[in-house]
């Protein structure tokens, strides 16, 4: 599983990390902001030990007016560094090493970080004015005070670490619930995602038959993919149905077919006879052996056809086919059966086209169209041929006046081995497959072929063909071929 | 003996019906499932063939109509559909053998001849009674083991006779049986055959083997039949 991607880890994960960073965030703000309480509190602490040491600068009872530190009412901080000097540099009193530092000539309090033997210190720096004998007449001896006072800044750290410590943990414990919940309620919330497949795995070649599961239609992310499936399962079983069809209907054609060559042969065969039955016999065998051999042509015919076109040959396609010289070969080819039947063909064209087929192809697609029409219609009847030209289209209708088509039928009509009849007889001639070669050539051409019954009785085929229209001459020409 | 073909495969049905008549049946043909119910149920018919797809009625509802009828009748079904589900479906709806297309033509000759013989109890196609052996296959007949020369005609009432051993068989159900409907036919015409028939078997010394029961038929003699 190692190409495999996971959702629900990434989903997870996602959330973690996103979890995680805000949690940083979070921690990161709360220090800064607990560095800034604990440092204020700090110096102020750092202030009040320092004032505290400058309450302690006592007058020396001396000559001079001198001052001196009485340590006896201050307390310093643990560690605590200080100095306390008057104006003429005289240390009144310290603790520890101070480090050396300029001194600010400002009188405002200054503070100063320095590291001493290893150790962070921030320092006071702190000038105050010490008047001894105020009550003098003199006005009592000024003495401006240094006072630089520091302590280590380590507890400040502790302070703020102890702090962050709290959100940490719950932080972490956040975290771990989270993964928990999360990676529970993604499983949940997938499980539409395994029903589906669950179903979809069920789908053979032999069953075909799907449908969504509930859980996964309710869910708005999967539906669009639920029906999909669906729609695809239902079309694909469709063409398969119809693909398995095709195979069992034409086996049964070829297999009947076949049936009467060999029976034809074997009957001839069952005892000794005589010359003029032997080749009686032989021309129906010779004529059953057509009929198979013209099933089988047409097969090939609509397999060729239905084959997929490679982008070549259809970038290629050449708008190189008469529409008007098919129709009127076509109509020239049936014309025995048509003056058989007493049947009145007439083609009536304004303009023509060229349309990107094969000349053949268009010639096997009219002349079905057309025997189709003559063998639907009456003794005597007439079919109507026209040929309409549009910009980058040619339409071609082929009017018949026989009995018209069934509802029933028209659904199925362009099916391989559809007989209008129910009975699949074969009276009418034909294999069933001439109007389905039809439709494979219109939809090969990029056209497409539809049959409806006309108002007036009897069927109306209409052919549309993509088609150039010709600038011909022969504007408003007219043909009608009158088959009697 | 006489056969129905139910089959609406026009050049098939011509070539059937005509090799089941060289092989000395006679044959009625109908080309769609309506016709050829309507003619099964007559009960005429010592075999019928029948074909799944027809106009007007599939072969599956022929039969099952048949079979309601509450009629015998041996039938073969013709096939060319695949799957052998359908056949053991048809097996099961009261056919009793099938062919699938193509077949071969002696092969379905032979099937129904057997057909026809296993519904009258025989299973070998030499049928014996009394001295006269008559092989259904080869369509010879002899008697004390000399051969004798029937007309198809004379050998089928034969043939018919010995499958109804016993039975007092009239002259209406022989012309049902032997004839089909393309023939032109009289009872006297059975008459004439019979007497024929009579007189071809006749050997010196032995038994006449056909009885004439007037006003209701023919019969092979008793003792003769009780063999």
């Amino acid at each position: 599983m190692t190409g495999s991607r996971s959702i629900t880890r990434r989903l997870v994960v996602t959330v973690l990390v996103l979890e995680f960073v805000s949690a940083l965030a979070l921690i990161s703000a709360i220090i800064v902001h607990e560095r800034d309480v604990q440092l204020k509190a700090f110096d102020s602490s750092l202030i009040a030990t320092a004032q505290s040491l400058m309450g302690a600068v006592q007058d020396n009872e001396d000559e001079a007016d001198d001052v001196m530190l009485d340590m006896r009412s201050v307390q310093v901080g643990k560690a605590a560094i200080f100095r306390v000097e008057d104006e003429r540099g005289r240390v009144l009193g310290s603790l520890g090493d101070l480090p050396p530092m300029e001194k600010p000539s400002s009188a405002a309090p200054v503070f100063r970080d320095a590291d001493v033997n290893g150790r962070k210190y921030r320092f006071l720096i702190f000038h105050a004015l010490r008047i001894v004998d105020p009550g003098k007449p003199s006005g009592g001896v000024r003495h401006s005070i240094t006072i630089i006072y520091g302590t280590p800044v380590r507890h400040v750290w502790h302070e703020v670490v102890e702090a962050v410590r709290f959100f940490a943990i719950a932080t972490a414990v956040l975290l771990g619930i989270t993964a928990i919940v999360m990676a529970w309620l993604v499983r949940k919330g997938l499980s539409p995602v395994h029903d589906l497949a669950r179903e979809a795995e069920r789908i053979t070649s032999r069953d075909w038959h799907f449908e969504a599961p509930e859980s996964a239609k309710s869910t708005a992310e999967l539906r669009p993919l639920a029906t999909a499936l669906e729609v695809a399962m239902a079309r694909l079983q469709r063409s398969f149905e119809q693909q398995r069809r095709f195979t069992s209907d034409a086996a049964h054609e070829l297999k009947t077919d076949l049936a009467i060559v060999k029976s034809s042969l074997q009957l001839l065969a069952m005892r000794n006879r005589s010359l003029e039955e032997y080749s009686k016999g032989l021309a129906l065998s010779l004529e059953d052996f057509t009929r198979l051999e013209s099933t089988v042509q047409k097969m090939l015919t609509l397999a060729r056809l239905e084959q997929p076109t490679s982008s070549e040959e259809s970038s290629s396609a050449i708008y190189s086919c008469s529409l008007s010289d098919a129709i009127e070969d076509a109509i020239n080819q049936s014309q025995p059966l048509a003056k058989f039947r007493t049947i009145d063909v007439s083609f009536e064209s304004k303009a023509d086209a060229k349309a990107p087929l094969d000349y053949r192809d268009a010639l096997l697609l009219f002349s079905n169209t057309l025997l189709n029409a003559l063998q639907h219609s009456p003794d005597g009847a007439a079919v109507q041929i026209v040929l309409k030209v549009g910009e980058s289209k040619a339409w071609i209708t082929v009017r018949d006046h026989g009995e018209g088509i069934s509802e029933k039928a028209q659904a199925h009509i362009f099916e391989p081995f559809y007989r209008g009849d129910p009975s699949r007889s074969r009276k009418s001639g034909g294999t069933g497959l001439g109007l389905s070669i039809c439709k494979a050539i219109c939809e090969r051409a990029g056209g497409s072929i539809e049959i409806v019954n006309n108002h007036g009785g009897g069927a109306l085929v209409t052919i549309t063909l993509p088609a150039e229209p010709l600038p011909s001459a022969l504007q408003a020409s007219s043909v009608s071929l009158k088959a009697q | 003996m006489r056969v129905l073909l139910i089959e609406d495969e026009r050049r098939l049905a011509e070539n059937m019906v005509a090799a089941l008549r060289e092989s000395g049946l006679a044959v009625d043909h109908a080309a769609d499932g309506e016709a050829g119910s309507h003619l099964a149920e007559q009960g005429v018919y010592d075999a019928i063939v029948l074909d799944l797809m027809l106009p007007l009625k599939t072969g599956q509802r022929v039969l099952r109509d048949l079979r309601r009828a509450k009629l015998n009748t041996p039938v073969l079904i013709l096939t060319a559909q695949e799957g052998k589900e359908s056949i053991v479906n048809l097996l099961n709806a009261g056919a009793d053998d099938y062919l699938s297309k193509p077949f071969d033509l002696g092969e379905l000759l032979a099937r129904i001849k057997a057909l026809i013989r296993r519904a009258s109890g025989v299973s070998t196609p030499v049928l014996v009674v009394s001295d006269v052996e008559l092989d259904t296959a080869q369509q010879t007949v002899r008697r004390r083991g000399r051969p004798i020369d029937l007309s198809p005609t004379e050998y089928r009432i034969l043939e018919y006779l010995i499958h109804r051993p016993r039975a007092v068989v009239s002259q209406q159900e022989l012309l049902e049986h032997l004839y089909d409907f393309d023939w032109e036919h009289h009872s006297n015409v059975i008459e004439a055959h019979i007497s024929n028939l009579r007189r071809k078997l006749n050997v010196a010394g032995a038994e006449p083997l056909i009885e004439t029961l007037r006003h209701r038929g023919y019969r092979l003699r008793q003792e003769a039949a009780a063999l």
